[in-house]
């Protein structure tokens, strides 16, 4: 332990991860970062691996303060970022000083935003992940005052000139609006569907207040299922794309049940599911048809984007002397032979 | 002679980071048995980027991350698998037993009436049906890893609620189509619920989180209001160690 955040505003905030890979086989949802592009980001930005736990805020105004100085990054919905008062860059490493606090308000384009801490923080794992498991009652949820340790201190980076951004790392952020575009590949019970299955790329749909982690609801012209009789459970893939009632079309998200009984009709794509992450209710989503070769290939461009990043970032922080990730220190040991 | 003769599987698209493997030999009995030994190969196998994979009752769920495998090569897996099942010569795990009491009606089982109505025999003969049919784990579903199983023999499927309750409480016993199924966790619930068990299925604290797996067997036993106070808070364990395997299906 190096120090500590206090929680002086917790919101809708809880510690998390990219997901509990393992929890589908025993029956638990996967759940992690809902917006796993923007969660990445924010430890890259920060030289973690990207799977460290890390915060999401949802929606509600956020403020916390360090007994240590740290290195942040705020990634996710736009938003206004203050630390010490000063406004500050989002999608960029930001130093704060012990004693400062850090405030996020005004998470209005999207739904959520992550921010990362050089070195993490300290979070409770079930089955290896700290994600946050509302059925089985697992998870760091945060509470005014609550203290979370941090894992490494940074000693404060100030550009010396006139307070200009000290790091210009151009990261590819995502676009969110009111109106969104999600990408869904035809799902294995398509056919069940009938014509009426292309609706669902006719049609505009509208974000129900319902919606939440485990999945979105959507209102609109639905895909009627044209087959009867009852569906053996079946698991389900995250991005899951259902007809379950007549009111309402339903995409599971990374908190889904892992097994249902209804026919899926589509999944979204991975990267659809980071837009999902980012809809509020009474947004509109229009679904774009397109293949797993495609959604693959989109999938790995953005990976890629990120891996940029990553070298990017371990050139700067190596020289500025911020501790770089463990695989980056290996390197001169593994040089000498 | 292998002791498995897989099933033939259709493989579906599920997403960029998904398969559905289905077996289609039309036989229950071997296309479950197909799609729990695969999917426990594959958790096995180690290929890089699999995440895991969710067996049920026909079909099999695979998982894995697009950015490091591809959908063609976790397809070249399964099919690796089922060869590898097809000459092997382990059955599997010995199937342990589960003796679960369950108070069933009253506040406990809120559904065990209008069940009775439904189906069009009494209390008393939904609770007989019910407790003396011997179950087979079948898989571990939402939420929390609930025990799926084949529901018992009552004279007509049961139609889900019209109206999900928003909550059911842990322990309940409850029924829906030709399944049965136990909640390990509080979760909104839209099966009959016929009884409760004072039991404790779900344990954060071990690895696994239930004591049951895929292929177990479990019996439910009637017991009074009154006992129930007196099983609360226990874990569900397997009654009998594995040491009487023949008699567990019995």
């Amino acid at each position: 332990m190096s120090g500590q955040i206090i929680v002086q505003q917790s919101g809708n905030s809880v510690v998390t991860d990219l997901g509990r890979f393992r929890g589908p086989r025993y029956g638990l949802p996967v759940n992690g970062a809902l917006d796993q592009y923007s969660a990445r980001a924010a430890n890259i930005l920060v030289a973690n691996d990207d799977n460290a736990p890390l915060l999401e805020l949802t929606a509600l105004d956020f403020r916390m303060t360090t007994t240590s100085d740290i290195l942040i990054a705020v990634t996710g919905a736009p938003l206004s970022l203050t630390v010490g008062g000063r406004a500050c860059p989002q999608w960029e490493p930001v130093s704060v000083r012990a004693g400062e606090t850090v405030a996020v308000r005004g998470i209005t384009g999207g739904l959520r935003a992550y921010v990362a801490i050089h070195g993490s923080v300290d979070a409770p794992t079930l089955l290896g992940s700290c994600a946050p498991d509302t059925v089985v009652g697992f998870g760091l949820q945060l509470r005014d005052g609550m203290a979370v340790e941090t894992l490494r201190r940074v000693p404060p980076i100030r550009q010396p000139y006139f307070d200009m951004p000290l790091f210009r790392l151009a990261v590819e952020r995502p676009h969110p609006g009111r109106r969104l575009r999600v990408e869904v590949t035809d799902g294995p019970d398509f056919a069940e569907f009938g014509d009426s299955a292309n609706l669902l790329f006719r049609s505009e749909y509208t974000v129900s207040p319902r919606s939440n982690h485990i999945g979105l609801r959507l209102g609109g012209e639905l895909p009627e299922r044209t087959t009867t009789g009852e569906v053996l459970s079946r698991g389900v893939p995250v991005g899951a794309v259902e007809v379950p009632s007549r009111h309402e079309l339903l995409v599971l998200h990374r908190g889904r049940g892992v097994t249902a009984g209804y026919p899926v009709l589509a999944v979204a794509t991975s990267l659809g599911l980071d837009v999902l992450a980012q809809a509020r209710p009474g947004d509109t989503v229009r679904f774009a048809r397109t293949t797993v070769a495609e959604a693959t290939a989109g999938y790995r461009r953005s990976m890629q984007q990120l891996e940029a990043l990553r070298q990017s970032v371990i050139t700067v922080f190596t020289l500025l002397g911020i501790g770089s990730p463990a695989r980056w220190r290996e390197l001169p040991a593994a040089a000498c032979g | 002679m292998p002791a498995l003769m897989p099933s033939a599987v259709d493989v579906f698209e599920s997403g960029d980071a998904a398969l559905r493997v289905v077996a289609t030999s039309g036989e229950p009995e071997q296309d479950w048995a197909t799609v729990h030994r695969l999917a426990e190969w594959l958790d096995g196998c180690g290929a890089e980027g699999l995440h895991g994979a969710v067996p049920t009752y026909d079909s099999v769920l695979v998982e894995f991350d697009a950015l490091t495998v591809s959908a063609r090569q976790i397809r070249a897996f399964v099919a690796l698998g089922l060869r590898q099942l097809a000459l092997s010569t382990d059955d599997g795990a010995t199937p342990r037993e589960f003796d679960v009491p369950v108070v069933y009606g009253g506040a406990y089982g809120p559904d065990l009436e209008y069940l009775a109505d439904y189906e069009g025999i009494s209390v008393e003969d939904v609770i007989r049906i019910h407790s003396s049919k011997t179950y087979v784990i079948r898989c571990l579903g939402a939420p929390a890893g609930s025990p799926m199983m084949d529901g018992p023999d009552f004279p007509a499927p049961v139609p889900r609620l019209k109206d999900p309750r928003l909550s059911v409480p842990a322990g309940a016993v409850a029924v829906a189509g030709r399944q049965a199924v136990i909640a390990p966790a509080v979760a909104p619930g839209g099966w009959q619920v016929v009884g409760q068990t004072p039991l404790t299925l779900l344990n954060l604290d071990r690895d696994p989180l239930v004591p049951y797996r895929p292929g177990d067997v479990l019996r439910f036993r009637p017991i009074a209001v009154e006992e129930f106070a007196a099983y609360e808070g226990q874990m569900m364990e397997a009654r009998r160690a594995e040491a009487h395997p023949a008699e567990a299906r019995s």
